[in-house]
């Protein structure tokens, strides 16, 4: 396997207060890592110091250049149709195709001309999935990109997040508050406290195809009491 | 003179539009219409006598026979020609300026407070300097005509500017897009609603200007015909040239609107149906 991304001793601080302190994570290609932790404990930080949005003080990140990023808004340009949307960014010459092919991918192939303002909070996190995948990224960095949707939703978002995944084999960290969510779609799941990574756990094809495997539950236990919320607080 | 109206429509929900029957709408042209009837039987029964105000019909019949004549139509072109080059000059001065201090923060700091203590001048108040610069021929009323137009848009352009969601900045930085593909799929439009506002204020600013600086002093265009009426008491021909300022006023907040509804489909405020 190739390395999607390695982060070697990776330190960010604001000010005074230090967020990241020494932080090692190797995600390989086609490896969904999902990264769990309490409000604050520095994961969106991570997340933004490998999407090059915020400058890094210290250690050192080999990656792509530009991971592509799906935001737990959608932020779609409210200006361009849906597969102007998803074209941001790519050259002019057949852009259109591309987009089509993205588009349809996430099952909107028949709204390229719609506007952003047309489509439902799920529909509108599909528009940006499609954008991200559409540039082929080494790198895939989801921010809470389920947080805002319903329940519903949610749970047809992950499997296609998960079918479109295998298919172009990003390496995937995915930035989330849900143990559920993380024991379905991770590989690997890992736990941020204090600025580094205190826990990690492998998570078996057993464990994430089905929500009452013993392993499942077993993880599930781990991960809350690993959170602060044991499930016998 | 005040140009505040800058505040420039949020992109969130569309405002419920007022839907008045169809069959009631007539009644909003009830009252203008008595009015002109009553104006019109007043004229003629002799009870305005006609150097105060000519009958509708008269100012009507004025007009066609001034265009048979071959003066109006000529006069209409001058003034409009005015208006378009000074609307053009102001635009883009203030549009310039506005980009210029929107984007970058040194840029404000030298120009924005100068830009605002001009702004702070009436601009008709400057119409005496102006004759005295530059006499009383195109250039005063093109430069009196700029002068009022560049201020809502620079005003508008750099609010616009600096209004746009940062998050989608951001997400134009993700992707990798250069500063000129920000600017121009990002910044520009995410400004263009603010800019638009702006550009239908300038438009009645810019007519204004145009008829003050007519008034005041020039040698054609529908305002010296006006102020040539005046020496012989026509009235009907001050009139209508009054309603052909109305009427052209009205065409450019028409043309702005349309602008407003072709260029800013996807705003839910200006959108007429949900799908293009």
């Amino acid at each position: 396997m190739t390395a999607a991304v390695t982060v070697r001793g990776l330190r960010r601080s604001y000010g005074e207060r230090t967020v990241i302190r020494s932080l090692d994570l190797q995600i390989e290609r086609g490896e969904f890592v999902v990264l769990l932790g309490e409000s604050g404990c520095g994961k969106t930080t991570l997340l933004r110091a490998l999407a090059g949005l915020d400058p890094i003080d210290g250690g050192r990140i080999d990656g792509p250049a530009r991971p592509a990023v799906v935001f737990q808004e959608h932020r779609l340009l409210p200006w361009d149709p849906l597969w102007r949307n998803v074209a941001l960014g790519l050259p002019e010459k057949d852009s259109r195709g591309l987009a089509e092919t993205a588009l349809a991918e996430v099952g909107l192939g028949d709204r390229l001309d719609d506007w952003p303002r047309n489509l439902s909070g799920g529909q509108a996190q599909r528009v940006a999935l499609a954008r991200a995948l559409v540039q082929q990224p080494q790198l895939l960095l989801l921010d809470e990109p389920f947080a805002a949707l319903d329940a519903l939703t949610r749970i047809k978002m992950q499997s296609l997040v998960k079918a479109l995944v295998r298919k172009h084999q990003p390496g995937v960290l995915l930035v989330t508050h849900d143990v559920d969510e993380a024991i379905t779609l991770g590989d690997r799941a890992l736990v941020m406290r204090d600025g580094a990574i205190a826990r990690a756990y492998a998570i078996s094809p057993a464990a994430s195809g089905h929500r009452s495997h013993p392993e499942a539950i077993e993880l599930r236990d781990r991960l809350l009491a690993d959170l602060g919320v044991g499930a016998d607080a | 003179m005040s140009d505040l109206s800058i505040t420039a429509p949020a992109y969130g929900a569309a405002l419920p539009r007022r839907t008045l029957s169809a069959n009631r709408q007539w009644l909003s042209w009830l009252v203008p219409v008595l009015l002109v009837l009553a104006w019109e039987a007043l004229a003629r029964f002799g009870k305005i006598p006609r150097y105060i105000l000519p009958a509708p019909t008269k100012v009507v019949t004025t007009g066609i026979s001034l265009v048979e004549d071959g003066t109006l139509i000529p006069d209409i072109g001058i003034s409009l020609l005015r208006a378009a080059a000074g609307f053009a000059i102001g635009g883009s001065i203030g549009f310039a300026l506005g980009v210029a201090v929107g984007f970058s923060r040194t840029a404000g700091l030298l120009l924005d407070r100068t830009i605002l203590m001009l702004r702070a001048i009436p601009f008709l108040a400057v119409l005496p300097l102006v004759i005295v610069w530059l006499g009383i021929g195109e250039g005063a009323k093109i430069f009196l005509v700029a002068f009022g137009v560049a201020f809502p848009i620079y005003m508008n352009t750099v609010l616009g500017i600096r209004q746009v969601d940062p998050k989608l900045v951001e997400l134009g930085r993700v992707t990798g897009l250069s500063t000129w593909t920000l600017i121009r799929r990002i910044i520009l439009p995410g400004a263009l609603p603010s800019i638009l506002n702006g550009v239908r204020y300038a438009l009645a600013t810019a007519w204004l200007a145009l008829v003050v600086a007519e008034t005041i002093a020039a040698s054609s265009g529908i305002g010296f015909l006006a102020m040539d009426a005046r020496e012989f008491l026509r009235t009907d021909v001050i009139v209508l040239v009054i309603v052909i300022y109305a009427a052209i006023g009205v065409a450019a907040d028409s043309v702005a609107k349309l602008l407003e509804r072709r260029l800013l489909a996807w705003h839910p405020n200006y959108a007429k149906d949900t799908r293009r």
